[in-house]
């Protein structure tokens, strides 16, 4: 069994082997996917009904994350965001789960006690409405990565057995060694993987004239067919989304998303929000999407001109569907619900470096966003996350275990 | 866990001193430590230059550059590749999850359950051997009904006023009735009926079991297990049967499904599905002597790595092995191969002709096994490599001996070199008075012996000593020992690997230093035969007449004194030196190991002994045919070298060098033979052929005066009987069946990507694989005309 198994199961189990073919029974904790070495998934989707645990998610995520707990082997004292309360109750029902099977749980404890914080996304709404720039987030993005498989079927032209390909850095090297790379730097490896493949190929596809060739035709096939696979997948991929860039006119897209996550000029956002509605090469999706960030961005802004945007959405034929988006993601992520401020900088010290970064000019429009993921993590590492946002649970049990 | 492989190029993660490849990172990590952290740094730098060196330069010779770059570009990467921004090897080691039994509760439970059944059903059948001990068909029901009273206790009728399985109230039509087994009471819609058949059925299987049951740890279940399948045909036939009421036992319908279970127990324990005796490696079901593909598959699991552990020393020439014995070895495995597909077609096409079909879970799981079988001998056959014919073989252990050989001949060369020196240099002393007719040649072999080979010798002597290869050599060789003794296989090969390696590497210097020297040695060995053969003439003329009159038998017998006679003889009495040739020809074909060593060794030595004491040859021939056989090259043989791996590089480069090596002993040959140039050259073009026939010269031994000259000088001698010119020989016709060979392998390569190809449905790779068979075969069919 992949996670914790109630002791009636085992009794029900073991009354009906009446013929005695049951040889073992283990519980081995791996009731999540692994996705890459440091992201685990449980697959679920949509598990709060309005701003509450759909009570089925609830439990399958406290499994899924027991599972993960026992197979890390850590016991950890657990915090959570203090602005949410579905945070909190799934940290109460690890909690419980530790609890309850404290046998289970009794690891060699470290010096530094391992840490289970537990956010809730609805503090930071922005992050995965912005189109991303680097390899496995844009398959995910503009593709879709399911179990490490890509669906190929909606690509134009593709070949029956590229329908659908498997991008796995276990035993890709090339995805491995680009897949946190931004694009523009993935279209060059992508040449060069080209390249190389090219001054193979000849080789391979010349005159077998001797027996010296046809032994070494022979001996680089296998290795030759794998490379020619990982040639022409990468380079499907790589077209598919650079076709799909072009398209959807993903590039100033993304340049005024960037602007709307982090900038502050509200009148500039407003007009290139604006241009952009009126842009057909634009998707009715990305358009919503930045009409969700306007929104969010600038819920409370004095001269909001969100109705406005509407209009225009309704009017360039966006469905209902997408449109009621916008104002749920307030509802989800508005100013109201968040915990921590998305946009401006708290201290002395963050506006300093905003403005820092103001003068010294953007490196790359395309990746200015930073989540807020990345400074929860840094003032967490540094011991800096505070004990009134992130309180931990039990104090005095979890951390004297 | 680490998942990306950054230094795969083509291997994947490839240690840097052994070469071997290593799973992950982490792995190599671990294998580094563990492998190679004993061994000194420096030597460490040292040998991998070394190596490096050694393989650059051959590239420069041999191969095509582009290699070099691609491995210092693996390396590079290798280095610096970066995670972007995630590091997982920065990360501790992740130890095995947790995890928890839940085995001894769910023995418990199930134990406790199966007990109480087992005690249920044995009441039971106790119960019911009781009730059909006696013979029921000849008693009255009313004494049957008081036998079967005092059996079972028969609950009272008051106690139940209604059916307790229909609810039905009893009265005087819906009569009571008693289960004869527990005794509880239903009414007749209720009741059951256990016919005799059956009772007999369960109860002799029961006691069978008891009779048997005699090892007390089997499972509790076992106590009623039966072996025999003779009754299962009788319950087919107890269901159809209408007996009489004394025929049958009543009894509840609680009572008759727990028999009932039973009975399908003993049936099931008699029934084997065909499936399962096809596929099924259990011993039990072997002693049907069917084969069973499992028991196939682990015969094939057991004999291909003890088979390729033979066919790869054998390839390499080495003795270890037999090579019938891996012949057989090899017929047996493809007939296991052969066992294999068949049966797992077989069990592919069962039940498929029935008429209900089976069940799609059923063929799901028999085209799994069909997949897997085809699976298994993809994998298996095609690292199966072949074997080399006899002919093969013998070529390969002389290219072996050869090598090993050389080797030994430097050191050797080495040692004796200072002797002859000076022997040389008394030779030269006493026949300085001797007018020489190839004196250029003479002094061509001086000059260049000026030129000096002596310091090189000294300096190769100290360099042999202190070569880190020998050091590396004794090193892995100790550490072989070592992970033997610690039973780490795999690191055995692994070491074995590196140290074969090495060993390539190692022969490969020696093999240069051997030609170089044997290039000299050469060179001076001429010199002494010309100042020999001023002798010889001399002293012939002495005892010419005395030869003459002795019998011409001795003469042939002798071929070897008649060898260095007949340098003259020959003129005279040809009749004499064809019957000697003959004979000599004859007994170098016959016995290979004589020719080796006694061509080496000999010229330097014999030709001292001989103008020493010119008369006792016989005698000490002989003791050299003894000392060639005794050999101790021969048993250097054994030890581990280069296989014919297609993967390295080093076992290719050998022929070249030999060939040159030949060429070189050559033309110093014809450097001092000048007016025996174009026999010479025959010779060598006509190498093969002259092997092939090696009584060709005798059948017309007038026609070939000059040959048979030749053959009186023991160093053109050498140019016919030469091991190395032989091998060169033989090497080409030996080359063409390796090709075939080849061939054939390819072809059935390249069967297996097409068909994997196919399978894939890779439509235009199949093409162009279909077109490098075709072009195989033909080259195949040309090969095979060339050859024929």
């Amino acid at each position: 069994f992949s996670n914790v198994i109630s002791k009636s199961d085992v009794k029900s189990l073991a009354e009906a082997d009446e013929q005695e073919v049951v040889a073992e029974v283990q519980e081995f904790y791996g009731d999540y996917i692994a996705v890459n070495p440091h992201v685990f998934s449980l697959n679920l989707l949509g598990c709060c009904q309005g701003r509450n645990w759909d009570p089925a998610q609830l439990s399958r995520t406290t499994q899924g994350l027991t599972a993960l707990l026992l197979s890390l082997k850590k016991c950890p004292m657990i915090r959570y965001q203090l602005s949410s309360e579905p945070a909190k109750r799934l940290a109460e029902c690890v909690k419980q789960v530790i609890t309850k099977e404290y046998e289970l749980f009794d690891f060699r404890r470290t010096e530094v006690p391992p840490l289970l914080l537990i956010l809730d996304r609805s503090d930071d709404a922005i992050t995965p409405l912005l189109n991303q720039w680097t390899y496995q987030a844009m398959v995910h993005e503009l593709l879709g990565i399911n179990n490490n498989r890509i669906d190929l079927s909606r690509v134009p032209g593709i070949s029956k057995d590229l329908r659908e390909v498997v991008l796995s850095a276990e035993n890709d090297e090339f995805y491995a060694n680009n897949m946190y790379l931004n694009f523009a730097e993935i279209g060059s490896n992508i040449k060069n993987l080209m390249e190389d493949f090219q001054r193979r190929k000849p080789k391979e596809q010349q005159k077998l004239e001797s027996i010296a060739d046809m032994k070494a035709f022979v001996e680089n096939y296998p290795q030759f067919k794998k490379m020619s696979g990982t040639v022409s997948k990468h380079v499907t991929v790589v077209g598919e989304l650079s076709r799909l860039v072009a398209e959807r006119n993903l590039l100033e897209v993304s340049e005024v998303e960037q602007e709307l996550a982090c900038q502050n000029d509200h009148s500039s956002a407003l007009q290139n929000v604006r241009r952009l509605l009126q842009n057909p090469k634009v998707t009715e999706f990305d358009a919503v999407r930045l009409v969700m960030l306007y929104a969010l961005h600038y819920e409370r802004h004095s001269s909001n001109s969100l109705p406005g945007l509407m209009t225009e959405l309704r009017n360039r034929g966006v469905s209902e569907k997408y449109r009621k988006l916008v104002s749920a993601v307030v509802e989800y992520g508005g100013k109201r619900v968040r915990g921590s401020d998305l946009f401006s900088p708290k201290d002395a010290v963050a506006i300093t470096k905003q403005f820092l970064k103001g003068l010294k000019g953007v490196e790359n429009v395309y990746t200015q966003h930073q989540p807020l993921l990345q400074e929860t993590l840094d003032q967490l590492i540094k011991g800096k996350l505070k004990d009134s946002q992130y309180p931990y649970l039990g104090p005095n049990t979890l951390r004297d275990r | 866990g680490p998942f990306g492989d950054p230094g795969e190029v083509r291997e994947g993660f490839l240690c840097p001193l052994c070469l071997k490849d290593l799973q992950s990172l982490r792995q190599l990590q671990s294998h580094y430590e563990e492998e190679h952290s004993s061994e000194d740094r420096d030597v460490k730098g040292q040998l991998k230059n070394l190596v490096q060196k050694a393989k650059r330069a051959k590239k420069k010779l041999l191969k095509r550059e582009g290699d070099d770059r691609t491995d210092s570009g693996s390396q590079e990467r290798y280095e610096s590749f970066s995670y972007g921004g995630v590091d997982p090897y920065m990360w501790e080691p992740q130890e095995v999850g947790a995890m928890r039994s839940h085995l001894s509760d769910f023995k418990k439970h199930r134990a406790a359950r199966i007990d109480h059944y087992v005690v249920e059903v044995n009441k039971l059948i106790i119960r019911l051997e009781k009730l059909t001990s006696f013979d029921r068909a000849n008693t009255e029901s009313a004494k049957i009904r008081a036998i079967e009273k005092s059996l079972v206790p028969w609950v009272s009728d008051q106690d139940v006023p209604f059916c307790p399985d229909c609810g039905n109230k009893f009265s005087i039509r819906n009569r009571r009735h008693h289960c004869r087994l527990c005794g509880s009471i239903m009414c007749k819609k209720c009741m059951e009926l256990v016919s005799l058949l059956l009772a007999s059925k369960l109860t002799s299987a029961s006691k069978e079991a008891l009779g048997s049951h005699t090892s007390p740890n089997s499972s509790p279940n076992s106590v009623h297990g039966s072996r025999r399948g003779s009754i299962s045909s009788i319950s087919s036939v107890s269901s159809v049967l209408d007996e009489k009421d004394e025929d049958r036992i009543r009894c509840c319908r609680h009572c008759k499904d727990t028999l009932l279970k039973r009975e399908q127990q003993i049936d099931e324990r008699e029934y084997t599905p065909e499936i399962v005796k096809l596929y099924e490696a259990s011993p039990t079901l072997c002693c049907f002597h069917l084969p069973k593909l499992r028991l196939c598959m682990e015969k094939v699991d057991q004999k291909a790595p003890e088979y390729i552990r033979m066919a790869e020393s054998l390839n390499a020439g080495e003795t270890t092995y037999n090579l019938e014995r891996a012949n057989d070895l090899r017929v047996e495995i493809q007939k296991l191969y052969e066992f294999i597909d068949a049966l797992s077609k077989k069990i592919l096409s069962l039940g498929l002709h029935e008429n209900p079909q089976p069940h799609p879970k059923t063929l799901q799981l028999q085209r799994m096994i069909r997949y897997s079988a085809t699976l298994f001998v993809q994998e298996k056959l095609l690292g199966l490599m072949s074997l080399p014919t006899k002919d093969q073989y013998e070529e390969l252990k002389k290219r072996r001996l050869h090598m090993v050989r050389q080797v030994k001949l430097v050191h050797m060369a080495l040692e004796t070199h200072g002797k002859q020196e000076e022997k040389q240099k008394d030779f030269i002393s006493r026949s300085t008075d001797t007018v020489n007719g190839d004196a250029t040649h003479l002094k061509k072999g001086t000059v260049r012996k000026s030129e000096g080979w002596l310091p090189t010798s000294s300096i190769s002597r100290e360099s042999e000593i202190a070569d880190p290869l020998l050091q590396q050599i004794d090193n892995i060789t100790s550490f072989i020992k070592q992970a033997k003794a610690a039973n780490r296989i795999d690191e055995v090969h692994m070491l074995q690997e590196n140290l074969r390696q090495l060993q390539d590497e190692y022969d490969q210097q020696q093999t240069l230093k051997a030609i170089e020297l044997s290039k000299k040695q050469a060179e001076e060995e001429e010199m002494q035969r010309e100042e020999l053969q001023v002798l010889r003439e001399k002293e012939w003329e002495r005892e010419h007449h005395k030869l003459m009159s002795q019998h011409s038998r001795t003469c042939s017998l002798d071929f070897r004194e008649v060898k260095h006679h007949q340098h003259e003889v020959a003129k005279e009495d040809r009749n004499l030196t064809a019957g000697a040739l003959d004979l000599d020809i004859t007994q170098i074909k016959g016995d290979p190991s004589f020719e080796t060593p006694a061509v080496e060794q000999l010229p330097a030595k014999e030709h001292l002994i001989f103008t020493l004491k010119p008369q006792s040859v016989p005698q000490h021939d002989k003791d050299k045919d003894q000392t060639a056989c005794l050999n101790p090259f021969e048993d250097e043989a054994d030890t581990p070298q280069s296989e014919e791996d297609p993967g390295n590089p080093f076992a290719k480069d050998t022929s070249p060098v030999v060939s040159f090596y030949n060429t070189a002993l050559q033309s110093d040959k014809k450097e001092y033979n000048p007016f025996e140039n174009e026999e010479e050259d025959e010779q060598t073009n006509g190498a093969p052929h002259s092997t092939s026939n090696p009584f060709e010269e005798d059948e017309n031994p007038f026609q070939k005066p000059l040959g048979s000259w030749n053959s009186g000088n023991p160093f053109e001698e050498g140019s016919s009987t030469n091991p190395f010119e032989v091998e060169d020989g033989n090497e080409v016709s030996g080359e063409e069946a390796i090709e075939e060979e080849l061939l054939l392998q390819q072809i059935d390569n390249i069967k297996a990507y097409i068909f994997d190809a196919k399978h894939s449905g890779r439509m235009d790779e199949v093409e162009v694989l279909t077109e490098n068979l075709k072009e195989l075969k033909r080259t195949l069919a040309k090969q095979k005309e060339k050859s024929t």
